[in-house]
């Protein structure tokens, strides 16, 4: 497989960096929802769960931005027709994705700054946790982005796309353990069973191993290696599943 | 070598529907047109071709390459403007030629020079740095016939690349379609645009193509006719979309308006007329 680094950069550069000041209001509208939840766990809870809003907002807000991205992918294929027109060419679905990708992380940028300072107030990056926060930023954006290709692959109307990702990103970004400790969900469906259910979301091991390492919750070896296998798996997975759903070439 | 070598394709839908039905051709023209009706198959043929659709069975060879087993080979030989493509609204038609010409692995220096050439060539200088949604339908069109021209691509496919336009833009559109130093396989509708583009033309009805030739050759059977269309019945006519209509010597002309016929003449709607294709469908 050889990429097309220039054509990733290029395309994200344009769609990603580009549109945010030609378009703002995007942006507003995926930070609404973190910021809102913030807001209220921070009311509910008097302060004391703050902490773990302000790194799982990070975490959520990436997620919903990666998911979110189904609504373009579906509208450049089945709207505009730009999938074809870069089918019929040297770009391969890789590039295409990873362009896409890059895009969305980019344009993810002003939601990551917004966070990090809210992070950087309660004093929560060292360089070790701002590294393995970027770590995860990664692997959420490409781990969302690949689910948004498989949906956008599946989807024949562009009309039931929005309503898809709306429901989507409330599953896959808020129920999991994004704004509250992962042990709460200990001792339903058994011991682990509900977490390594909601694991399904990449946002879920994002989450329960940024708690650990960001030092919200006790370290615990086993599900912090749990869930990294999740997280790394899962976006090999969903990355290789989206490469044969993205349509590239219709049968 | 042909510049495409169909080879008894094929693409039958999921539900069972035949859209294209065993189609061979060699085509070695600059400009080919495949000209039918809304359903007649021209948009398969085009996006199997394309290799954006893989055929039930069959293949076929585009400049030199088999679309099935060297589909990398031929994406690098061709460009291909989809049906009512529309570039993205909030990039400009500059960046998106650029883009284009990057993922076509030119060097973004090139790409850039290369874009701006392209976009002046279709009139667009000085529309390419304004995002794409503030241009008109026609302006829309041609940035991707401009993208089409800076990819030097050896093969360019235009599905449609009028349809919903105004006779204006229609215009517009051909004059930059006629800049391309390619060669280009074009689908339409348009009668007018096969008769203004063409060096060849194929007719497709029903999945199959029913006839081919130079505009002139396939008008050649006319030679001397006109076209009679009547409300009421006429001796020897074909009925299609409730009118008679009659190939008639054109030293009749004067008979047939006096019994209150209307009179047209000859385009290539009459070669699918006389087949009994109704083009109102």
């Amino acid at each position: 497989m050889i990429l097309n680094p220039k054509f990733i950069l290029q395309f994200s550069y344009y769609y990603g960096i580009k549109v945010i000041t030609r378009g703002p209001s995007y942006i507003i509208a995926s930070l609404v929802t973190p910021l809102t939840l913030l807001f209220v766990v921070y009311i509910l809870t008097a302060g004391k769960l703050v902490e773990f809003a302000i790194v799982g907002g990070m975490i959520s807000l990436i997620a919903s931005i990666g998911l979110q991205s189904a609504g373009d992918a579906s509208f450049f294929r089945l709207q505009l027709r730009i999938q074809e027109l870069y089918v019929a060419s040297d770009v391969t679905p890789i590039d295409y994705m990873l362009a896409m990708t890059l895009s969305f992380l980019a344009f993810s940028i002003p939601g990551i700054i917004v966070y990090s300072l809210l992070g950087a107030y309660y004093g929560l990056y060292s360089l070790q946790t701002s590294a393995f926060m970027a770590f995860l930023i990664v692997m959420l954006i490409i781990s969302t982005s690949a689910i948004a290709f498989i949906i956008s692959g599946l989807i024949k109307h562009i009309r039931n796309i929005w309503g898809i990702t709306s429901i989507l990103s409330i599953i896959m970004t808020i129920i999991p353990p994004t704004f509250y400790p992962y042990v709460d969900l200990q001792g339903r469906l058994g011991t682990d069973g509900l977490i390594y259910l909601l694991s399904l979301s990449p946002a879920t091991p994002a989450a329960i191993s940024a708690q650990m390492v960001f030092g919200l919750m006790p370290w615990n070896n086993s599900m912090f290696g749990a869930m990294m296998a999740f997280l790394i798996g899962e976006t090999i997975i969903y990355f290789a599943i989206a490469k044969f759903l993205t349509r590239w070439r219709e049968v | 070598m042909f510049t495409i070598e169909i080879k008894s394709i094929e693409k039958v839908h999921s539900g069972g529907k035949i859209a294209v039905n065993k189609i061979s051709a060699e085509m070695n023209e600059r400009v080919t047109t495949l000209i039918g009706r809304n359903g007649a198959g021209k948009t398969t043929l085009l996006r199997m071709l394309s290799t954006q659709l893989l055929p039930t069975s069959g293949t076929a060879v585009v400049e030199g390459y088999d679309i099935i087993k060297e589909t990398k080979k031929v994406r690098e030989m061709i460009s291909s403007i989809p049906q009512e493509a529309s570039p993205i609204g909030i990039l400009t038609p500059y960046e998106q030629v650029k883009m284009y010409l990057v993922g076509r692995k030119f060097d973004r220096k090139d790409a850039s020079s290369q874009a701006i050439e392209a976009l002046e060539t279709v009139g667009l200088g000085d529309a390419m740095n304004s995002p794409a949604d503030t241009l008109s339908g026609g302006m829309k069109r041609k940035m991707f016939v401009a993208l089409s021209i800076a990819s030097e691509a050896n093969m360019v496919f235009l599905d449609e690349p009028t349809t919903g336009l105004d006779p204006l833009s229609r215009f517009e559109v051909w004059s930059a379609i006629k800049k391309l130093k390619s060669n280009v396989l074009l689908t339409t509708h348009y009668m007018e645009e096969a008769e203004n583009l063409s060096n060849e033309v194929y007719l497709m009805d029903s999945g199959k193509i029913i006839d081919h030739g130079t505009v002139k050759s396939l008008l050649r059977k006319f030679k001397d006719r006109i076209r009679i269309e009547s409300q009421k019945q006429i001796a020897d006519s074909y009925r299609v979309a409730g009118m008679y209509i009659k190939y008639a010597p054109i030293d009749e002309t004067e008979r047939y308006i006096r019994e209150g016929a209307t009179v047209k003449r000859i385009t290539l709607d009459d070669l699918f007329i006389m087949r009994g294709v109704d083009l109102e469908s």
